[in-house]
């Protein structure tokens, strides 16, 4: 196993996927995903008002990379890690921090929305969810069996012939 | 290991070519992404130098469909092959369940195949994982030149025990990408069944 696996459970996945919805309503955020370390869609929420979003995987995949090699920048530099990313346009702000180890919360919102507020509630949000995923590190490891693989399997052979 | 997200019902799985420069890494995404049909994959993002060199990777979602309740998804990448990128390299590996090898049939890349080889296998274990430990298929590519070497001195250099599944291919042509590729996601797939 190269990394552990990140497995959202039902409740916590409910638990997790308010509090990135209540951030949303409270800041103005258009569209709020957390991201696992590998570029992995663990959640995402978008506001009522948003039009439809961009590719999320290709989202998830671009924002994992980035924070990826900006943690390799810190410790070049002698820091542990730097733990937010901002970036800035003409009508809009990404901004993504870490949840604890594994984990991205990633924002997405107009140039209107004043990024402090943003941050204020995110860390508040955050601090939430780096406690829902620590209660899921002690959750046995998933077993899927040898039908999992059977099903798979005929599946691979419609996909790729 | 994989993604799962029970509540989503999703199983996502990540698999990297990678190989010295030049070898078709690229090429082999570019063929799965023409030829899969657009509802089962999403979109291609390349993040290439302007002489379309891979520079950071190259990324192709997969959708393979619900397997006893869970979406399951595939997800594609190539590293940049040039030795002086190994940093990138190294952070595109984060999270690996699955390897293709895409060696190059060249003389001259005899060298780059076995060196791009041994650095996979340090950059790994900076991950903390032995090679062994990771399925990883073979492809010998460019089997088309008209002074390809043969595939068992390649294997040679790469793969000296003959351990690896190998296919030989033209992925600029799509011969034995596929194959390839349904090989790995398998060897994957096992895996995760298996609980590894």
């Amino acid at each position: 196993m190269i990394e552990p696996s990140l497995a959202l459970y039902g409740d916590a996945f409910e638990r997790v996927d308010q509090l990135i919805q209540d951030l949303l309503e409270t800041t103005g955020v258009r569209y709020g995903l957390l991201v696992d370390r590998k570029g992995f869609v663990l959640s995402h929420k978008e506001a009522l008002w948003a039009p439809r979003p961009p590719a999320l995987d290709s989202v998830a995949t671009l924002v994992a990379s980035n924070a990826a090699a900006t943690a390799a920048l810190a410790n070049m530099l002698g820091e542990r890690t730097f733990s937010e990313q901002i970036h800035q346009g003409e009508n809009g702000t990404l901004y993504v921090e870490s949840v604890g180890t594994d984990s991205l919360l990633t924002l997405i919102f107009d140039a209107s929305v004043p990024l402090g507020k943003v941050k204020v509630y995110a860390k508040k949000s955050i601090t939430q969810i780096a406690a829902i995923l620590e209660e899921l590190k002690d959750i046995p490891p998933v077993q899927l069996g040898e039908d999992f693989s059977q099903g798979a399997n005929a599946l691979l052979d419609d996909l790729l012939g | 290991m994989s993604t799962i997200n029970f509540a989503a019902r999703e199983i996502n799985c990540k698999i990297v070519y990678y190989g010295p420069g030049m070898s078709g890494k690229t090429t082999n995404l570019k063929h799965v992404f023409s030829k899969v049909p657009g509802h089962l994959r999403g979109e291609m993002v390349s993040l290439a130098t302007e002489d379309e060199r891979t520079l950071f990777f190259d990324f192709l979602p997969l959708d393979l469909g619900t397997v006893q309740g869970f979406k399951t998804r595939f997800h594609l990448y190539t590293v940049p092959g040039q030795v002086f990128y190994n940093a990138s390299r190294k952070l595109i590996l984060r999270g690996v369940d699955g390897i293709v090898f895409v060696a190059d049939s060249a003389p001259n890349r005899l060298r780059a195949n076995a060196e791009s080889m041994r650095n996979l296998r340090e950059n790994l274990q900076e991950h903390g994982i032995d090679v062994r430990d990771v399925p990883i298929v073979l492809q010998v590519n460019k089997r088309d030149l008209p002074d390809a070497l043969p595939t068992d001195m390649i294997r040679s250099v790469i793969d000296p025990k003959g351990e690896l599944q190998m296919f030989e291919a033209m992925s600029d042509k799509g011969v034995g990408v596929f194959e390839t590729l349904k090989t790995v996601s398998r060897l994957v797939l096992e895996r995760l069944s298996q609980n590894k």
